[in-house]
């Protein structure tokens, strides 16, 4: 089963390059450019992976992560920040908040696709302890 | 064949040959067809080994994106197959390289300024968006065409921006209107010097009356203050090392074995910070400071200011000043003042009427970290360091105690003088706790006729403000690439930056 990923990115450029790899590495993709939108998104999606970028209009990256593990459906879903600052207090926070990874931009499409891939197999690995069905691309 | 006889046959130097050989010059046209009928060979196979080069090249793009695993075969494919992609992604990349270059350069320079973390969390997006789109063009040779159309428009107009977000970001730096908010309490007090002209006509005014009321004293001036200091504020004046004991404002401390200029001047500013006390809080109290801190410091600088005045009167200072054509030596002698004392009261020749000649001045320490600094329209100081390598201000360091001067001109032709000294602050007997400074005045070289440093300036010295900016191709001591600003009118400079 392909896994799926919701990409919360407000720049088209960016989100258009990040939907050609996910789909060349044969991912499903939700894209979402506004953050008031990612929350119900996620509820309606339920995605295996959320990437969330930390500057986004409407609602900030720290918000949509701080409600996201609120609620039960995202309390366990694996996201992964992308960041503009790298400064640490800004990564303290959203590890505070529940970040599962960072990706510093500028990144390069490698090092996220492998973290994008590291973060799968471990929610697979946790996926099939628990009796899910697995999930990879 | 030698290559000597190579290079005789194509009526080159071997020196150039041997640039060629090694790749440092292109070979092409007429010289590339006479090259290969002088070897006896084809075209194409001089040519098969620009392929070569440039699969070399590419090969070094994706290590540089951390693509290692697509050199070789691919690279030497794609420079074979399509060799205009290949020299275009090769352009990108050192656009891309360039545009890095560019946002640390400017990251270096940012503050917290929120119109500037907009700015470059901008530059930040653009270069990402670049990026991804030139990795996905090298990594991914299969595109279909629409695709790849559409990632080289994607870089090109990430490029446009990025190029306009650079251009804001300067243009806030450095524009005539952009008065970029001060960042630390340090840098606010010295735009508000700045601001003030560093001249101080309320604190110039009061100084005579208190000089006045002092007893002749020959070269005993620091007992005079010290004993001023004592009969009318109750200070008792202590030489010893270490803290100030108990006793709070009641005791000074004067380190023993200081220099009589820094006793002096220790002296004069306390007595400044209670007798100018008037003139000080009214040029500070009208100033808008954001911080406790910004405007202690204010008036600590403005009490500094103050034991100027009193140490090396204006009127007496300026007229020693011009008949000794500035010579900073011997102003240094006459008022028994330290070379950064002299430099800093030049600074201050401002007065409307009786003015002196408009110096810039700047302290570094060995690494270039600057620590004092005063700007004038159209001779600015560099604000973080990093000015050009070639000013005197850095080899004043390796020039003992001896005072350096020399005549600058820049790229775009204005010529200034610059006179430098290094300065030790600090116990001398002690070197573990000796810092060491350079000081710098600078000034316009138009008027180098009125100064005595200039007549020892030696030849003119084609130098730069710093490297980013700067554009001589052909400087031994570039430590930056500049940035091509070519398309931007050169900046107008304002005494804030």
């Amino acid at each position: 089963m392909t896994a799926r990923i919701l990409v919360a990115e407000d720049e088209p450029f960016i989100m258009e390059s990040l939907s050609f790899l996910l789909r060349r590495e044969g991912y499903e993709l939700t894209a979402v450019p506004n953050g008031t939108r990612v929350l119900d998104r996620v509820q309606a999606e339920l995605p295996d992976l959320v990437i969330l970028d930390a500057m986004l209009p409407g609602k900030d990256g720290f918000a949509i992560l701080e409600d996201l593990r609120r609620a039960d459906f995202g309390q366990t879903l694996p996201v992964l920040v992308l960041t503009a600052k790298g400064q640490e207090a800004d990564r303290n926070r959203m590890m505070a908040l529940g970040a599962d990874a960072f990706v510093t931009k500028p990144f390069s499409n490698q090092q996220l696709l492998a973290e994008i891939a590291r973060l799968l197999s471990a929610r697979n690995a946790q996926g099939s302890a628990k009796g899910k069905p697995n999930h990879g691309p | 064949m030698a290559q000597r006889d190579l290079a005789d046959r194509l009526g080159i130097s071997t020196a150039y040959l041997s640039l060629i050989e090694n790749d440092k010059r292109l070979v092409a046209g007429s010289l590339l067809r006479q090259t290969a009928d002088a070897l006896g060979v084809d075209l194409e196979f001089l040519s098969a080994s620009r392929d070569a080069r440039l699969a070399d090249d590419l090969a070094e793009l994706t290590s540089a994106l951390g693509l290692g695993e697509l050199s070789g075969t691919p690279s030497t494919e794609l420079a074979s197959r399509h060799p205009q992609w290949a020299r275009t992604l090769i352009s990108l990349n050192r656009n891309l390289q360039e545009a890095r270059d560019t946002a640390l350069a400017l990251s270096d320079r940012l503050n917290r300024d929120p119109a500037l973390v907009t700015l470059s969390h901008q530059t930040l997006t653009e270069i990402t968006a670049i990026r991804s789109a030139a990795e996905i063009l090298a990594q991914y040779p299969t595109l279909e065409a629409d695709e790849r159309k559409r990632f080289v428009d994607i870089v090109a107009t990430s490029s446009d921006r990025l190029t306009a977000s650079a251009r804001a970001m300067l243009d806030m730096l450095e524009g005539p209107d952009a008065l970029v908010p001060a960042s630390t309490p340090a840098r606010e007090v010295e735009d508000f010097i700045i601001d003030h002209g560093n001249f101080f006509a309320a604190i110039e005014d009061a100084a005579p009356a208190i000089i006045g009321q002092l007893p002749e004293h020959g070269l005993g001036l620091s007992a005079v203050l010290a004993a001023r200091l004592e009969d009318r504020h109750g200070v008792a004046v202590r030489r010893g090392n270490g803290a100030s004991p108990a006793g709070g404002d009641r005791i000074m401390t004067i380190p023993t074995g200081a220099p009589e200029p820094t006793v002096r001047f220790t002296l004069a500013r306390e007595l400044a910070a209670r007798e100018l006390a008037d003139a000080i809080e009214e040029i500070a109290g009208q100033a808008a400071f954001t911080s406790r801190e910004a405007s202690h410091r204010a008036r600590r600088a403005l009490a500094r200011y103050g034991a100027g005045t009193l140490l090396m009167p204006y009127d007496r200072f300026h007229e020693a000043a011009e008949t000794s054509r500035y010579d900073l030596a011997h102003l240094q002698g006459s008022f028994n003042a330290s070379f950064e004392q002299v430099a800093h009261r030049l600074v201050t020749l401002r007065r409307p009427g009786a003015e002196g000649i408009p110096f810039a001045f700047v302290r570094s320490d060995p690494a270039g970290n600057i620590s004092k600094r005063f700007s004038l329209p159209g001779l600015r100081m560099p604000q973080f360091g990093g000015a050009c390598p070639l000013w005197a201000l850095y080899a004043a360091f390796a020039s003992g105690d001896r005072i350096v001067s020399q005549c600058v001109a820049m790229p775009d032709g204005q010529r200034f003088v610059f006179i430098a000294r290094q300065v030790r602050k600090g116990a001398p007997s002690s070197a573990a706790t000796e810092a060491r400074y350079a000081v710098m005045l600078a000034c316009d070289a138009h008027y180098a006729g009125r100064l005595i440093h200039a007549d020892a300036a030696g030849p003119i010295t084609q130098a730069g403000w710093e490297c980013r900016s700067c554009p001589r191709p052909d400087c031994a001591q570039r430590a930056h690439p500049a940035l091509n600003l070519s398309a931007r009118p050169r900046a107008v400079i304002h005494n804030t930056p």
